[in-house]
C-alpha cells in the first residue's frame, strides 16, 4: 500500500510538472529500485498469500553461519543463557503492579477471543442417548501480548475503514512459547517488554475498552464457560490448483463411449448474443482451498481444565488437524437473552476468583458423562 | 428368454430362488450395488400374508417401486411408495431395508414392504416378520401397520 | 512371516517422522505434529505437561483383546492428547459396563435400552460378523436370521443406550470378517434366541471355528472369489472367473513394508498404547474386587 502511494505521487508530481526535490527522487528511485516493494499491491492484493508485509520487521534469524561455527555444547549453552534471562524477564511482567479495574460485562461489550489448535473430532452422547460429534480444541501456552485503546488504533495504518471509529481497540494474544534464539531482536522484543518468551503465533482481537486485559495475563480454555456458544476461525484445507470437477462439483464428462479428451472438462463458460461474455464469478479451475473461513454459533460442552480442551460442537470446524483456529464469543444475535441472564467472566477467568480450583472435567447439563450408569428410558406417563 | 433370466437374476431374493434349479440362474452383469436403496423400479419383497404379494412372487414378477413419495425420491425406512404389482397399482409402506442404516437400526437381507389399500387399512392381516422397533416411533397412518406387526427387534 | 515382522519392527524403530514423511507441512496455518508436541513439554511453556511415568508390559495379546485402544493409523488425524482423553472416556465407560472379549465369529446378546418398547428394553442375538473402527468410534456388527429374514444390526461399543453385552460363544473364524454369510445358506447364521451360553473357562486358548461355508449361487454382493477367504468351500465357479481373479491380484503387496507400515500402528506405539491399557485394566479390577 505504502509503495503504491509512493509511486503513485511519484508519477502526479512528474504528471503535474511539479519539480520534486533530488531527495524525493532519490526515495522514489530507492523504491523503485526494490522488486519487492514496487509490486507489492499484486503481492498482497493476492486472494491467498503467505508472505508477511514487508513493512514489518523480520522475525526470525538465520543461525545457519553460527551453526558451522559452533559446537554443539556450545550452543546448547548459549540456549540456556536465552532461556535463563527470558526467565528474569518474566519475573519483570506487569502483572506484578495492582490489578487493572475490571468492569461489568454489557451486551455491547465485546471480549477478546483464544488461539487454540485442532486435536481431531470424537463422538459424544447426551443423556437422551442423541449421539453428536465434538471438535477437539486446546488452548495451548495463551497469552496477552499488547493491547491497544481504541483511541490509538484508529489511527493505525491497518485500522480497516468499515470499522466504526474510537470503539474497538486492538488486542494481540500469543501462543506457543519458542526458543527466543531462532527470533530477530525486534521480534523477541514484543513479548520481552511483557515478560514473555516470543510467542511462535500472534493473532489480534478487537475488543471494547472494558474488555481489555492486561498484557503478560495468561488465557486458559475457562476463559469461556460451558454452554457458551463460540465462533470459530480457521483457514481450509489447502488443496492446491485444482480442476473444476473437485473445486465446484462439475459433472465432467463420460469415462468412455468414444469420449476423447472430454472427461473433467468446465465446457462452455459464456453465453452468445448479447450476453457474449465471461461474466464475473464464473466457476473456473484454481487453488481450493486455504481460505479464512468461520463456523458460527456453536456450542461448548465440555471442558478439559488439566489439558485445556474445549469440546466445541460439530466436525466441520475448518482447517486439518494442528492448525490454528481463532476462538472467540459468538457475535451471532443467538440465545441473547440467555447471555445476558449468565455473563461470561469480564474481562478473562482469573483463577483468583473461585474459592476451589476448578474440577478437571466441566459438562454440560445435558451431556452424558462416562461414569454414570447406562441410559434407561420411562414412561413419559411415570414422571 | 434372456430377459427373462436377467429379471430373475436381478431379484437376488432366495425366496424366488426356490423355484428355479441352479443352472438357470447365472447373471451376466454385476449386480452388486444397485439393489442397495429403495428408488423407482426397485424389485421389493412382500411380507404381509395377502396373496396378492405371494402370488406376485410365486410367478416371478415380484412388485416394482413405481414412485416413492417424498423429496428425495430415495425410500427411507417408514416411507409410502407406489408399487406396480399384478398389473396393478398399489400403495405400500416399507418396513425393512437392505441399505446401510443407523447404528442400533436393523439391515435387512430384502427390501420389505407392506401393501396397503387406498382407504389406508393394510392389505394382509400379519407380518411374517420382524420389523425395526424404530418404526414404532412412527405416527399416523402407520399405528394401522404396527397393529399387525409380529415382533420388533 | 516372522522375519518380515522383524523388518517392519525395525522400521518402527527408527521412528520416521510421520508429519515429514506423509504429510508436507505445506500450509502456512498448520503445525506438525513433532512441533506441537514439543511445545507441550516445553520449558517455556506457562505449564508444561508433565512427563509420563513409565508403562507396563502388556502381554502379547491385548493386541487383539483390545483392539478398539489402537488408534487410526492414518498421520493425518493422530493427535497424542486426543487419544489419552478419548481413552479415559472408554475406560470410564469400563468401569459401569462390562464389555467382554469377543472376536469375530463369537455369538453375543446385546441388550439395548429402547424408548418405543415396552419393557424399554430390546435384545438381539447374533454372531459378530465385523469389527471396525477406533476409539469411541469402534463398532461391531451382529447377524441372525430371524423368520427366514436375514438381518443385522451395528452397535457402537460405547454407546451408553447398551445396558449389557453378554458372550454366548466365545471364538474365532478363519478370516478377519464374514460379510460373505450374507450370500451363504441361512443355516450358517440362524441362531435362536434362546442360546444356551457355552462356558469358557478363564484362561484357556480361544478355539478357533474350522467351518466352510457354502455360498448360494451368484449373484453375490462381493466377488468373493477375488478375495483371500478360507472360511468358504469350493465357490463352484467357471474357470473364467479365477482366471481374471488371478489378473487383478496384487501378491507382491505382501512385500511391501512401506504399505503395511502405513496401513498399521507401529510396534512400539502399539506396546505404549497397550501398557498403559494393560495398567489401567489392571487398576479397573482391583476396584471391582474391592
Amino acid at each position: 500500500m505504502a509503495a503504491s502511494m509512493m509511486s503513485w505521487r511519484l508519477s502526479v508530481s512528474l504528471r503535474c510538472g511539479q519539480s520534486a526535490s533530488f531527495q524525493q527522487l532519490d526515495i522514489f528511485a530507492r523504491v523503485l529500485a526494490q522488486p519487492h516493494l514496487t509490486q507489492l499491491h499484486i503481492t498482497r492484493g493476492a486472494r491467498r498469500t503467505c508472505k508477511a508485509a514487508p513493512w514489518l520487521s523480520k522475525r526470525t534469524v538465520d543461525h545457519k553461519l553460527n551453526e558451522e561455527v559452533l559446537t554443539t555444547e556450545s550452543k546448547e549453552f548459549l540456549k540456556n543463557v536465552a532461556i535463563e534471562r527470558f526467565k528474569e524477564r518474566m519475573a519483570n511482567s506487569p502483572l506484578k503492579d495492582a490489578p487493572a479495574e475490571r468492569h461489568q460485562w454489557t451486551p455491547k461489550s465485546l471480549r477478546t477471543g483464544v488461539l487454540a489448535i485442532k486435536l481431531g473430532v470424537i463422538p459424544q452422547w447426551t443423556k437422551d442417548g442423541h449421539r453428536f460429534t465434538c471438535t477437539l480444541l486446546q488452548v495451548l501456552d495463551n497469552h496477552v501480548v499488547r493491547y491497544i485503546p481504541p483511541e490509538e488504533f484508529s489511527k493505525y495504518p491497518s485500522f480497516k475503514k468499515k470499522w466504526r471509529k474510537n470503539i474497538f481497540g486492538s488486542l494481540v494474544v500469543g501462543a506457543l512459547s519458542t526458543d527466543p534464539f531462532k527470533f530477530s531482536k525486534g521480534y523477541n522484543n514484543l513479548c520481552a517488554k511483557v515478560g514473555l518468551p516470543p510467542k511462535r503465533k500472534l493473532t489480534r482481537f478487537l475488543v471494547t475498552p472494558d474488555a481489555a486485559v492486561e498484557p503478560g495475563t495468561p488465557l486458559k480454555a475457562t476463559h469461556f464457560k460451558v454452554g457458551d456458544y463460540v465462533d470459530c476461525q480457521a483457514k481450509t484445507i489447502g488443496h492446491g490448483f485444482q480442476g473444476v470437477v473437485k473445486r465446484w462439483g462439475f459433472k465432467g464428462g463420460p469415462a468412455s463411449h468414444g469420449t476423447t479428451k472430454w472427461h473433467r472438462r468446465t465446457g462452455n463458460i459464456g453465453g452468445g448474443r448479447n450476453k457474449a461474455a465471461v461474466w464475473k464469478g464464473r466457476k473456473m479451475p484454481g487453488h481450493m482451498g486455504m481460505e479464512w473461513r468461520t463456523l458460527k454459533a456453536l456450542k461448548i460442552w465440555r471442558i478439559n481444565t488439566k489439558y485445556n480442551v474445549l469440546y466445541v460442537m460439530g466436525q466441520n470446524v475448518p482447517g486439518p488437524v494442528h492448525c490454528y483456529v481463532r476462538v472467540m464469543d459468538s457475535r451471532t444475535l443467538f440465545r441473547r437473552k440467555e447471555r445476558i441472564q449468565r455473563p461470561p467472566h469480564m474481562p478473562t477467568f482469573y483463577p483468583e476468583d473461585v474459592d476451589e480450583p476448578l474440577p478437571e472435567e466441566i459438562f454440560d447439563e445435558e451431556m452424558f458423562k462416562f461414569t454414570e450408569p447406562s441410559i434407561t428410558f420411562t414412561d413419559k406417563k411415570d414422571k | 428368454m434372456a430377459a427373462y433370466l436377467m429379471r430373475r437374476s436381478i431379484l437376488g431374493s432366495h425366496q424366488c430362488l426356490r423355484t428355479l434349479s441352479h443352472q438357470e440362474i447365472v447373471s451376466k452383469f454385476s449386480t452388486t450395488k444397485c439393489l442397495g436403496e429403495i428408488q423407482k423400479m426397485t424389485r421389493l419383497h412382500v411380507v404381509d400374508n395377502s396373496g396378492t404379494g405371494r402370488i406376485a412372487e410365486f410367478t416371478g414378477r415380484p412388485p416394482r417401486c413405481i414412485h416413492v413419495y417424498n423429496k428425495t425420491g430415495v425410500g427411507r425406512l417408514g416411507d409410502k411408495i407406489l408399487v406396480a404389482i399384478r398389473g396393478k397399482k398399489k400403495k405400500a409402506f416399507i418396513v425393512g431395508c437392505k441399505q446401510k442404516q443407523n447404528f442400533m437400526v436393523p439391515r435387512f437381507d430384502s427390501n420389505n414392504i407392506v401393501l396397503i389399500e387406498d382407504t389406508g387399512m393394510p392389505t394382509g392381516t400379519r407380518i411374517k416378520v420382524p420389523i425395526p422397533s424404530s418404526l414404532r416411533g412412527n405416527s399416523g397412518e402407520f399405528t394401522k401397520i404396527l397393529s399387525i406387526a409380529t415382533k420388533f427387534l | 512371516m516372522a522375519a518380515l515382522g522383524n523388518r517392519v519392527a525395525a522400521l518402527g524403530r527408527i521412528r520416521l517422522l510421520r508429519s515429514s514423511v506423509f504429510i508436507q507441512c505445506r500450509y502456512s496455518n498448520t503445525l506438525p505434529e513433532a512441533t506441537v508436541e514439543k511445545h507441550r513439554k516445553s520449558k517455556l511453556a506457562q505449564d508444561p505437561e508433565e512427563s509420563e511415568t513409565e508403562s507396563l508390559v502388556a502381554p502379547r495379546d491385548y493386541k487383539y483383546v483390545y483392539p478398539e485402544f489402537l488408534p487410526d493409523p492414518k498421520p493425518q488425524y493422530r493427535d497424542r492428547i486426543r487419544e489419552k482423553l478419548e481413552h479415559e472416556d472408554m475406560f470410564r465407560r469400563r468401569t459401569v459396563l462390562k464389555i467382554p472379549e469377543f472376536y469375530v465369529g463369537s455369538i453375543l446378546a446385546v441388550l439395548v435400552s429402547d424408548p418405543y418398547a415396552p419393557g424399554k428394553k430390546n435384545r438381539f442375538v447374533g454372531i459378530c460378523i465385523n469389527r471396525s473402527g477406533h476409539g469411541l468410534r469402534s463398532q461391531f456388527t451382529l447377524r441372525n436370521v430371524v423368520d427366514g429374514q436375514g438381518m443385522e444390526i451395528t452397535y457402537e461399543l460405547y454407546n451408553p443406550t447398551i445396558q449389557g453385552i453378554e458372550v454366548l460363544k466365545l471364538e474365532k473364524r478363519l478370516d478377519p470378517h464374514l460379510f460373505y454369510l450374507r450370500d451363504a445358506l441361512p443355516e450358517y447364521s440362524t441362531i435362536p434366541f434362546d442360546f444356551e451360553p457355552v462356558p469358557h473357562p478363564p484362561g484357556a486358548t480361544i478355539p478357533v471355528n474350522p467351518v466352510k461355508v457354502k455360498l448360494r449361487p451368484r449373484p453375490w454382493h462381493e466377488r468373493w472369489e477375488r478375495q483371500d477367504l478360507q472360511g468358504l468351500q469350493d465357490l463352484e465357479l467357471p474357470e473364467r472367473f479365477y482366471e481374471r481373479a488371478r489378473e487383478v491380484a496384487k501378491p507382491w503387496e505382501k512385500y511391501d513394508l512401506m504399505k503395511q507400515y502405513r496401513e498399521s500402528i507401529n510396534d512400539d506405539d502399539a506396546a505404549k498404547i497397550m501398557g498403559y491399557v494393560y495398567k489401567k485394566i489392571q487398576e479397573l479390577e482391583k476396584t471391582k474386587e474391592r
